[in-house]
């Protein structure tokens, strides 16, 4: 078996106050993303997870200070790169969808043009080309009327449909190798959640992408991922597959967690 | 879009009618007594009533209010005392010299102060973004007639470079008859090219006072809605996205920076073409600043009314294309 | 991301006021010559031992005149500021709190206002009234009136329905306490950092409407009226004349510009660099 695609050991880091004082808010994260998996990493809010994914990336917040760790892309510690090296991985091999898509795109320039400038950015080629791929991406993610739409401004889109592009700016505008899904339905509707989620279902089954989804919600996590990683308070709970988080927790903080999605064994029902 | 034009234009209709309310009482308050100005010192009452009669002061203030108001609806400021022409007739001669420094001196302060302030913004908290921070300050702490006195003792007394205060043109030179009424556009029309270099190097000291002056503000502003903006989700998007630094900076945030930018620019211009009256002053330049000030020096009441309303007037159309701008730069702007 | 450069703005400025201050009640009881009286030494002395800032036309002590000068244009921005700020802050609370017709008027009478050419409108009413330091100072707070009354409302009218007005009133205080005495306090901070970038802009026009020759007496030993008085000699080269009120205006003007960004800072953490 192939090494997983991405590795990350050790992470630590604090966040750096104003008057210069630190607060840890990542200990020793550490977990792997296996080639053509979906990894769900959970955790409730101020669990480190955001951040973490962000780090890989390196865009994470200017006041986080990072004390240990390495983040092995490919073999590659991503934390030792020049920034110039570390441009040429952003969109192109590793990419990113955001949560809240409408502040995610912006607001001056046409969600078209937006994807058409990444796309010439990674592929090259001539505008009207990179417009004609883009609208090609945005029927692909089910948007009605793509050539429409793309000469819209984010402003115009509901929140489900700014999600949408996002997906298809980061999936298959950068066609990436490793895909980082960071909450990307918090803050739409259920039934909008629902749809969202099994477009990256299907988006991930299709392709074979290599994805990190991110969430609170353990319930969007049983259809579309293989492992999970629990994170609390900075540190990572439970490693394991989807199937043994689900079926056989072993930490007492993934069973209040399930307990509190109502899903699988709660610990009334397992102490009854 | 045309419709927001027209709601805009509407909206200021009320404002103007105020401006020109308030300049009426104004002017009686503190106006002096026009009266004076036609009478000798020796004049007896009977003789200053005539006048008064004369000039439509002995009417109720009402009934002067409704006929200035009428007046001034058809463009009829009255005559000036000191230059004898209707003063919208001198109003409209001076405003090309003026709009020719404004535009000129505030373009250059937008051209040098918005790179200024992006350069600033991106290379926050370091000694570049301190040394920007600490040279606007020094120019918005200047008076801009202290920054045109030394530039013409560096440049016009001590080097020689540049050609002394005295106006559009140099004093032996005759200016040409107004076809637009702006000194270069009107010299290159008539080929006469020597001149024109001559006017050019006229205008370069006062357009570069009102640079550095109008530049300090718009490199803060700028600096400060950059650092706003690159700060965005949008931006992280961007990044994460992999575009470069100057694609980020120039494309993606300084064109949601720009909206507070044009306000300002908005305001510096309003002010500047509401009578630049020191700069020009200073200048010799024969725009509205100076003809106001030669309005109040010698109580010329109807020019200095006259120019007042002008000025406002000037300052709602300069808004008005602040907003056009805004429409143009912010989609969000237009379902507004 | 560290609060340094704002605690350093904050320091040079008072710092350099402090010094301004210092300077305007030394030159009460000393200045090195008399800074009103002429011919105390040659005219266009350049800057020498004796007279470290030079002579101007009349022969007068350019350091003397600059030390003295800081009276009134010290004095003049601090007290315009300070009652306009007073004024203005009251009518924009009254607007803010009360709402309906009163503020209608009140917003309106505004935004008329604006639309003038502020520093005109100055010269226009100075040169009616006459000159005089009171005259100036009433002319340059009406103009901030505006800006204060439209700041003040703004803060008050977020914060009119905020639960801690509520509580205020349930307790039993008037209307006008809660107003003046609950929500005029927590909007101290904006219209502060307002106050001192006033400031700095007040002491622009006072050294503006000295130099138009508007604003006091001309042998008044205003920086701007100084500065005027040595324009002729600008074109000579006896630049000293004009050349240091000038750089005294930039020092004060400049202190309260560091002030204000420093105040607004505090008043609003987001804007925090």
């Amino acid at each position: 078996m192939s090494s997983p695609l991405l590795e990350i050991e050790g992470l630590s880091g604090s966040f750096r106050s104003p008057n210069g004082a630190l607060t840890p808010v990542l200990h020793d994260v550490s977990f792997a993303v296996p080639r053509g998996t979906v990894t769900a990493i959970v955790g409730e809010t101020g669990s480190g997870k955001s951040l973490t994914a962000l780090s890989i990336l390196g865009i994470q917040p200017p006041t986080f200070q990072r004390s240990a760790g390495r983040i092995l892309f490919d073999g590659r510690d991503l934390l030792t790169l020049k920034p110039e090296e570390m441009r040429g991985i952003r969109g192109r091999r590793i990419s990113i969808v955001f949560q809240d898509a409408r502040a995610a795109l912006n607001p001056v320039f046409t969600v078209g043009r937006q994807l058409a400038d990444v796309h010439r950015l990674h592929h090259g080629g001539s505008a009207s080309r990179a417009m004609k791929r883009t609208i090609e991406a945005l029927r692909a993610v089910s948007i009605p009327e793509p050539e429409r739409r793309a000469r819209q401004y984010p402003h115009e889109f509901s929140g489900g449909m700014a999600q949408r592009a996002m997906i298809a700016l980061a999936a298959l505008v950068c066609e990436p190798e490793l895909l980082i899904l960071d909450e990307p339905t918090t803050g739409l509707d259920v039934t909008i959640q629902a749809a969202i989620m099994e477009l990256i279902g299907d988006l991930v089954r299709e392709r074979g992408l290599t994805a990190c989804l991110i969430t609170h919600d353990l319930g969007v996590v049983a259809e579309t991922c293989d492992r999970v990683v629990v994170m609390n308070a900075g540190r990572v709970v439970e490693t394991g597959t989807t199937e043994a988080i689900f079926t056989r927790p072993r930490q007492d903080y993934t069973r209040r967690l399930l307990a509190a999605s109502q899903l699988g064994e709660t610990p009334e029902m397992i102490e009854a | 879009m045309i419709r927001l034009i027209l709601q805009r234009l509407l909206w200021a209709l009320p404002v103007a009618l105020g401006v020109v309310t308030i300049t009426f009482i104004t002017a009686r308050l503190f106006g002096g007594d026009p009266t004076e100005l036609f009478a000798p010192p020796e004049a007896t009452d009977e003789l200053r009533a005539q006048i008064r009669e004369r000039l439509g002061l002995a009417d109720p203030m009402w009934m002067q209010y409704l006929r200035y108001l009428a007046d001034v609806a058809r463009f009829d400021f009255g005559i000036s005392f000191s230059t004898n022409q209707a003063v919208s007739t001198d109003l409209t001669e001076r405003l090309p010299a003026t709009l020719e420094l404004g535009l000129t001196g505030l373009g250059l302060g937008a051209l040098i102060g918005i790179p200024l302030g992006v350069f600033a913004a991106v290379k926050r908290e370091r000694v570049p973004d301190f040394l920007v921070r600490g040279f606007t300050l020094a120019g918005m702490a200047l008076p801009q007639f202290w920054i045109g006195l030394v530039l013409i003792w560096i440049f016009f007394v001590t080097l020689g470079w540049f050609p002394g205060p005295v106006g559009r043109l140099p004093i032996e030179v005759r200016p040409p008859e107004p076809i637009t009424g702006f000194m270069l556009i009107d010299l290159a029309l008539l080929g006469d090219w020597s001149s024109w270099r001559l006017a050019l190097w006229q205008l370069v000291l006062p357009a570069v006072t009102l640079a550095i002056a109008s530049m300090a503000p718009i490199a803060r502003v700028t600096r400060a809605s950059m650092v706003e903006a690159l700060q965005s989700d949008y931006i992280r998007t961007a990044v994460a996205m992999g575009h470069g630094e100057r694609v980020l900076w120039f494309r993606y945030a300084l064109r949601n920076a720009l909206l507070p930018v044009i306000t300002l620019i908005g305001v510096l211009a309003g002010n500047v073409f509401g009578g630049a009256v020191l700069l020009e002053s200073i200048f010799g330049w024969p725009g509205l600043g100076q003809y106001a000030l030669q309005a109040i020096e010698g109580s010329d009441f109807a020019a200095l009314q006259g120019f007042v309303i002008y000025a406002a007037l000037l300052y709602v159309i300069t808004f008005l294309l602040v907003d056009v701008l805004y429409i143009v730069i912010d989609p969000r702007m237009r379902h507004a | 991301m560290t609060r340094a450069p704002l605690a350093w703005s904050m320091r040079i400025g008072l710092c350099i006021l402090g010094a301004y201050v210092a300077l305007a009640l030394i030159s009460l009881v000393w200045t090195p010559y008399d800074p009103l009286s002429p011919g105390v030494g040659d005219s266009f002395l350049p800057p020498s031992v004796e007279f470290p800032l030079g002579t101007d036309r009349l022969g007068s002590d350019v350091l003397s005149r600059l030390m003295a000068g800081t009276q009134y244009n010290l004095g003049i921005a601090l007290v315009a500021v300070i009652l306009a700020l007073v004024i203005g802050s009251a009518l924009g609370v009254v607007a803010g709190y009360y709402g309906g017709a009163t503020d209608i008027a009140i917003s309106r009478s505004v935004e008329i206002f604006q639309a003038f050419p502020g520093v005109l409108f100055a010269m226009l009413v100075v040169k009616a009234v006459g000159p005089g330091v009171l005259n100036i100072i009433l002319v340059l707070s009406f103009i901030g009136i505006p800006d204060y009354a439209r700041l003040a409302r703004a803060e008050v009218q977020s914060r009119r329905n905020w639960p801690y007005a509520e509580a205020a009133r349930m307790v039993g205080n008037r209307s006008w306490q809660v107003a003046f005495r609950h929500l005029l306090p927590n909007s101290m901070g904006p219209l502060l950092a307002f106050t001192s970038i006033n400031a700095a802009f007040v002491s622009l026009v006072t050294a503006s409407l000295g130099f138009l020759g508007l604003g006091l007496n001309p042998n008044t030993p205003e920086w701007g009226n100084m500065i005027a008085r040595g324009q002729d000699g600008v074109m000579t080269g006896e630049w000293w004349v004009s050349f240091f009120p000038g750089l005294a205006i930039l020092g004060m003007t400049g202190a309260f510009y560091l002030l204000g960004d420093a105040l607004a800072d505090l008043a609003d953490p987001r804007r925090r660099r």
